[in-house]
């Protein structure tokens, strides 16, 4: 106890005294689980999240945090307009070589993790060892690499999200089987398809999507971010976009600013698709009313990008064992079963239903079946990885250049 | 035509302030609002709970006491430094002013973003970091507002207290400053407005420890399908400065007045030809 305390104290001490490097600093390994949860009783987590989702943040105060408190940890959530504002903090945090920091631990992935990792921000070599990481496959390329960028440790699985298009069968009669079937299917149908204009991440992934469906696949596109494979790879798609434009919801002169608003469009008759990197909401938004009966989820042959979003630990918190635990809870089959359930927050678990004992598995299979939504394993089938997080901000400057500047 | 177009100017003013609220007050008591309606489908207060539930009160309750701490911080330093420029007691007043206008010239984001790793490193709490850079943003405010009071009132003033025998202190706290009272109140209600609308100094210098009304508003706008939440967090940040800012106009109006009445006993009239 006191030796690993010791290490931890020192290991603290070095990482806050030698001058802000990109070398992330690395949680004293092996220290038994035990110790953990002794150190963390008592700390507060200031969980910093985007709280622009209600769902989201009923889940966390609702259902996480009083589970945390049973564990003698206190979640606080900071809602932020923008993870980037958890960012901002966190980089000055570490750029003053604070190690009493007020950021505990961020809801994060991509281009925020990518920016962390870079400064050397985040606790690393920590997740690897949380229990029940045990129920996590070891194979799974979603955990193992965020945004194209190897997890190292350096932050724990939330969940996983499958991009997905939505449609009304009542209104769609021939939907399309691939997404350059559905641009030609746009392109049809004048004024009854549009999506949200990048860098809105639900607009942002569409572009990605296309640039797949018009490269030949993922594979056609490297993952890591190159100026030539840019150059080469992006007029076609500027230019079938912006020949789009003119047949989608008004004229392509302006976009839905998010998902949600896109969503409206939809439940209002004005569009025919929608598409969401949360399809999980898709089952209340049927049963409440909100979408019509007949909404379908538009099989893809060619497959939709994947991919999942995790909780870091800051190298400045001074609450490194509260957030690990706090992790490790939201990790447990209980948290990710609560977590799945439409009615609560529905983001499909990232653990490997084959990896649980019979008991939690059993509580998955409980999970209601959905009358518009297939099962993830259906949802996920031939999907494609996420570009590198690189690629992210030329794709949506680029599309704001090339597609909404020029009409 | 002279007459009609100030009138004019002033009623397009206030739509420009007033009209962009319209849909927050509706959307405040919507229930349900689709396209293609006018009004909203159904009306209720499921919006007012929802803000409830995601913690509007205790925000609230945080921004009245930023707002408050700002005040305080802000207001004496400010009337201090408007005496010196409205009674002309510096050599320099281009010199102050320069200094005042810095904070109003540089944005408040670039000074949060600049000073953030200063201030983690000096070790102040966030709190007092918090409530020391927003002073410093409405310190000008308060410093003019009195400025131009102790402009409009006579020097004369404290002097003739003291030959009357009030000591240094009373002239200033009894005389003086009771002299300048509807300003004081205008200047403690813009350092209050400073405080209690701030949200990047809030969020980013205060790593998130106070959850104030404009962060809580500024995460839920980010997100939408929550608009009928989004419009009551808004209108209650909106009301409360609202409210004060009126009964500050109505107040020092009256009070005003009645100063006005009060000048012509307390300053003779040899002094008042002048």
């Amino acid at each position: 106890m006191t030796l690993a305390a010791t290490a931890l104290a020192s290991a603290l001490l070095v990482s806050a005294c030698a001058a802000p490097s990109a070398d992330s600093p690395t949680a004293s390994v092996d220290r038994p689980w035990d110790e953990v949860l002794a150190e963390a009783e008592g700390q507060t987590v200031d969980l910093w999240m985007y709280g622009g989702d209600d769902r989201g943040n009923a889940y966390v105060d609702d259902v996480l945090a009083p589970a945390a408190a049973d564990l003698g940890v206190t979640v606080r959530r900071v809602p932020v307009a923008d993870t980037k504002d958890a960012m901002r903090r966190l980089l000055a945090e570490r750029a003053a070589g604070e190690d009493d920091g007020s950021v505990d631990l961020v809801w994060v992935n991509g281009d925020n993790f990518a920016t962390g990792q870079e400064a050397g921000a985040w606790l690393c070599g920590w997740s690897d060892d949380l229990p029940n990481m045990r129920y996590v496959s070891d194979e799974d390329p979603l955990v193992s690499e965020d945004f194209g960028v190897p997890v190292e440790g350096c932050e724990s699985p939330w969940h996983k999200a499958q991009f997905t298009f939505a449609y009304d069968s009542a209104r769609v009669t021939d939907p399309p089987t691939t997404v350059a079937g559905l641009l030609d299917w746009a392109e049809a149908h004048p004024g009854r398809f549009t999506y949200p204009a990048p860098p809105d991440f639900t607009g942002s992934v569409f572009v990605r999507q296309a640039l797949y469906a018009l490269s030949g696949g993922a594979e056609g596109v490297p993952a890591a971010y190159d100026e030539g494979a840019y150059g080469e790879l992006t007029p076609p798609l500027w230019e079938r976009l912006r020949d789009l434009a003119p047949a989608l919801w008004r004229e392509g002169r302006t976009h839905p600013r998010d998902q949600v608003a896109l969503d409206r469009l939809f439940a209002d008759g004005q569009v025919d698709f929608t598409m969401t990197y949360g399809p999980a909401t898709l089952t209340e938004l049927v049963a409440d009313g909100t979408f019509p009966p007949t909404t379908r989820v538009l099989e893809v042959e060619d497959g939709t990008i994947g991919n999942a979003s995790f909780l870091a630990i800051p190298a400045s918190s001074p609450d490194q064992a509260g957030a690990m635990v706090v992790a490790d809870l939201a990790l447990s089959p209980e948290q990710q079963v609560a977590k799945a359930d439409p009615d609560v927050w529905g983001q499909f678990t990232v653990l490997d239903i084959a990896l649980l004992e019979d008991e939690a598995a059993r509580a998955f299979d409980r999970l209601p079946d959905s009358p518009v939504v297939p099962a993830y394993d259906d949802l996920s089938r031939n999907a494609q990885p996420e570009l590198s997080s690189s690629w992210v901000t030329p794709l949506d400057e680029g599309w704001r250049r090339e597609v909404l500047g020029r009409p | 035509m002279r007459r009609v177009l100030p009138v004019a100017g002033l009623v397009l003013a206030l739509l420009w302030l007033v009209v962009p609220l319209a849909p927050v007050l509706v959307w405040a008591g919507a229930e349900r609002w689709s396209y293609p309606d006018l009004l909203p489908g159904a009306w209720g207060v499921t919006g007012w709970r929802d803000a409830a539930a995601a913690g509007l009160p205790f925000a609230l309750l945080r921004s009245l006491a930023l707002g408050l701490a700002v005040a305080a911080v802000a207001t004496p330093l400010g009337v201090m430094t408007g005496r010196v420029l409205g009674w002309r007691l510096t050599g320099r007043p281009r010199l102050v002013v320069a200094a005042l206008l810095v904070p109003l010239v540089l944005p408040p984001f670039a000074v949060a973003m600049g000073l953030d790793v200063v201030l983690i490193r000096v070790g102040l709490p966030e709190l007092v970091s918090v409530v020391l850079l927003l002073s410093v943003v409405a310190i000008p405010y308060t410093a003019y507002t009195s400025a131009t009071a102790f402009a409009r009132t006579s020097p004369e003033l404290e002097a003739q207290a003291r030959a009357l025998g009030a000591t240094p202190r009373q002239a200033r706290l009894r005389v003086v400053l009771p002299a300048v009272r509807g300003s004081i109140l205008v200047a403690a209600l813009l350092a209050f407005l400073v405080g209690w609308s701030d949200y990047v100094v809030t969020l980013l210098v205060g790593g998130g420890q106070l959850v104030t009304a404009p962060v809580l508003l500024g995460a839920a706008a980010s997100g939408s399908g929550n608009d009928a939440a989004v419009a009551a967090m808004a209108l209650a940040t909106l009301v409360p400065p609202v409210a004060l800012v009126t009964v500050a106009a109505l107040r020092v109006r009256s009070s005003g007045r009645t100063a006005a009445d009060r000048l012509p006993e307390s300053v003779p009239p040899e002094e008042r030809m002048r």
